[in-house]
């Protein structure tokens, strides 16, 4: 990967000083020449792929950026590595491997071997099969929440790492960290995309 | 900004002693420094600063490592408070350690707790309604729990006095259920709460939905900036635009020049001397040397928060008092309350997509008690009533969407659909089984006794929720929304975050703890004026009651004290 490039997409540009190990295991991946162009803390580079592609599928570049240039898959390794149980991590790489093995069972191949009509077979099937989430109200869901599968957890994730993300935060959602007052209804034209978190 | 006095060494008698310095404590420090009091406040925790101290205040998302979530040892150290749903890498160091303070639930009970100057304070979630006559003779109308020993008069001037200055804003409708305060001008409902607003009050005569009435400025006052609308309270307001006793009471507290606050003060107990018949001060542990040391008053405030007062109380211990400060009664500990949480139901808006709002409204909705307020009211389901609070915004889950790819990207950029909810919040009646006890197995870092909470909601609470989701769907019904789910978390109690009780007012020693103007019945220079002094819950958010309470207490302490009376 491009040094320069990988700065200006990493969403770490402007970070804080906490933020600079992600920076730094950034620029280091640079030097290795893996096939994902940054080294993972927890993922081994097999399941890595197989996160880097899923989210890149999921939320593609278009003309706004897409996961993978913001670095969403580089982030959810980081949450993680650092924010999971032993117990939680344990179960992420059992997840991944299940939904390798399920590719393999249907089409004979681990996920990122398969052929872009096939991947995108295995999602719709996952779109179809996974559980959805409750509402929400103050921090916390309302009712019985069934258990949700790892195709839809991920995409949850990986939503929520790219619009947390300060390229998307400042750059494309519409920023207002200080609003001043409140308008309490106005055309959505003028406003454009959503407030950013 | 303020310098506080933190240095007590060199000064171990006062004219009064506040313990805690979280919202009636702030409160407490004001009123007797501000009447020429010279005032020691103890906090448990360490000094917050306004501003200064509130070091996310201006974060972004991306500007915190997990982007706001916690780590595996926050998960440890805020083992019981993490079930709250509130506590992130924002707020989590207002959030008291658990593991170094830890309870014992005999039966499920969130006690969420915030160890330092300000306390809850600065976590609080702003809703300001003053209680009515409804409530203060509800226990003498059913007999359940004893009768108040104050009415709406009694507290009627002191909830204006305490509005003036911490600004309530708010709508004045002349309700006879909920009293208008004396308000700032009004936060503004967005389209879609005007619409279920209008759909509800024509559907549903009687029933009311307003903007919140809280403690948010809406325009500058007494020194403090207006609400810029980020909704970023939790981790304090560099504003000053919400109450708490970090940005009003405890600096105007210390402009007196009287008051001396103390952190790292964990009180252990109130000293009784046999001989005086009299509580002659206040005994600490120094939460970072572990050294004990008295201090001496006229008068102590006991504003430790609901629970933390009564097991101050519990553990002060003598001659005179075996089973606890002021137990007389044996009530201590006993009537514990909190509203009911999270039982409602949501619903989506069609119609509203080319309409949006700017601002983050740190306020929703509210729909005051509309059961059992007159006899065309009165249902035979329960006692009491409820409160609903809620709001309109857009919003949605992305990730339940069925697809994936660019033109699912480019939506999640836009607006969401627009959502409703509301929640309701029952009253709890005061029931003598739900108890707080002295734990002397389980034992804090500081080698203190804990406390065992044991306390349930009951038939009445149930059935009360029960009314509360089916109204709600009912109303989103009559509203016109679509996908509309009801709801009930079954939460136990705690998570309302209002408990009250334990050290309950009334007329008579035999059966409360504390007179009509907060004294311990006993001990007369002993004012508890914090939510443990509460006699009945009401549905209605009690902060700003216990700041009533307070400056009313302390006025009539001072003048007692004037008078030579304690």
């Amino acid at each position: 990967m491009d040094r320069r490039n990988a700065l200006k997409n990493s969403g770490l540009l402007a970070g804080t000083a906490i933020a600079m190990p992600g920076l730094l295991s950034l620029l280091q991946s640079c030097k290795s020449e893996s096939r994902l162009g940054w080294q993972p803390s927890f993922f081994t580079e097999d399941e890595a792929t197989t996160i880097s592609m899923l989210v890149d599928m999921i939320l593609p570049r278009t003309d706004t950026p897409g996961a993978l240039d913001v670095n969403v898959d580089v982030f959810i390794d980081k949450v993680i590595a650092q924010s999971y149980t032993k117990k939680d991590q344990q179960k992420m790489r059992d997840d991944i491997a299940a939904f390798n093995e399920g590719c393999k069972t249907n089409f004979g191949k681990v996920f990122h071997e398969l052929t872009e009509d096939k991947r995108i077979a295995v999602l719709q099937a996952a779109e179809k099969s996974n559980a959805k989430f409750n509402p929400g109200i103050w921090g916390k869901s309302i009712g019985e929440q069934e258990s949700i599968g790892f195709y839809r957890s991920l995409k949850a994730t990986a939503i929520w790492a790219y619009i947390t993300s300060e390229e998307i935060g400042k750059t494309v959602l519409s920023y207002d960290p200080i609003p001043g007052k409140f308008q309490a209804c106005i055309p959505v034209g003028d406003v454009g995309n959503k407030w950013t978190f | 900004m303020a310098n506080y006095n933190i240095d007590a060494k060199k000064e171990l008698t006062y004219d009064a002693i506040v313990i805690g310095s979280g919202i009636s404590g702030g409160w407490a420090a004001k009123e007797l420094c501000g009447k020429g009091l010279k005032t020691l406040v103890l906090e448990r925790g360490r000094i917050v600063e306004h501003v200064v101290d509130y070091p996310t205040m201006n974060l972004d998302p991306w500007d915190t490592e997990l982007r706001g979530g916690i780590t595996p040892e926050q998960q440890k150290k805020h083992y019981k408070a993490v079930r709250s749903g509130w506590i992130g890498t924002d707020t989590a160091h207002f959030y008291a350690d658990d593991e170094a303070n830890p309870y014992t639930e005999k039966k499920p009970f969130l006690w969420l707790r915030a160890h330092q100057m300000g306390g809850r304070s600065l976590l609080w979630g702003k809703q300001t309604y003053r209680w009515s006559d409804l409530d203060f003779e509800a226990n003498a109308k059913d007999g359940h729990g004893v009768d108040w020993p104050i009415r709406y008069r009694d507290i009627e001037p002191w909830y204006t006095y305490v509005e003036k200055f911490a600004g309530i804003s708010g709508e004045p409708l002349g309700l006879p259920q909920l009293p208008d305060s004396h308000f700032l001008p009004p936060m503004e409902l967005n389209c879609v709460e005007k619409h279920v607003k209008n759909r509800i009050e024509k559907n549903f005569p009687g029933r009311h939905l307003i903007i919140g009435r809280c403690a948010h400025l809406t325009v500058p006052h007494n020194g403090r900036g207006q609400c810029q609308y980020r909704n970023r309270c939790g981790r304090g307001c560099p504003y000053g635009a919400y109450f708490s006793s970090n940005s009003a009471t405890l600096p105007a507290a210390n402009a007196s020049g009287n008051l001396t606050i103390r952190p790292f003060s964990i009180v252990q107990s109130l000293i009784y001397d046999d001989n005086k018949e009299r509580v002659t001060g206040v005994r600490i542990i120094d939460a970072e040397t572990s050294e004990d040391i008295e201090f001496s008053a006229k008068i102590i405030f006991v504003n430790a928060s609901t629970l933390g007062s009564t097991q101050i109380l519990l553990n002060s211990k003598s001659k005179r008092f075996e089973n606890g400060l002021g137990n007389d009664s044996g009530e201590l500990g006993h009537n514990l309350m909190d509203h009911t949480y999270r039982v409602g139901a949501i619903g989506k808006v069609e119609g509203f997509d080319d309409k949006y709002y700017k601002g983050r409204r740190p306020n929703g909705i509210y729909i005051p008690r509309y059961w059992n307020i007159s006899e065309e009211t009165k249902t035979d389901k329960f006692l009491r009533g409820f409160g609903y609070q809620g709001g309109g915004y857009r919003g949605g889950n992305a990730a339940n969407t069925e697809s994936f790819g660019a033109d699912f990207k480019d939506s999640i950029l836009k607006p969401g659909p627009w959502e409703f909810f509301i929640t309701g919040f029952a009253e709890c009646l005061p029931y003598h089984d739900n108890q707080v006890s002295l734990n002397t197995e389980v034992l804090d870092k500081w080698g203190q006794p804990t406390l065992t909470l044991d306390a349930e909601f009951k038939e009445n609470e149930k059935a009360a929720n029960k009314q509360i989701q089916e109204d709600a769907v009912d109303m989103l019904q009559q509203a016109g929304l679509k996908d509309i789910i009801g709801f009930d978390n079954e939460h136990p109690p705690g998570f309302g975050v209002h408990e009250m009780g334990t050290a309950r007012m009334g007329h008579d020693p035999k059966t409360s703890v504390l007179n009509k103007f907060n004294q311990v019945h006993a001990a007369k220079n002993v004012f508890v004026t914090d939510g443990a002094c509460m006699t009945s819950s009401s549905c209605v958010n009690p902060s700003l009651t216990y700041m009533a309470i307070t400056a009313r207490a302390a006025n009539h302490a001072v003048s007692e004290l004037n008078k030579q009376n304690i």
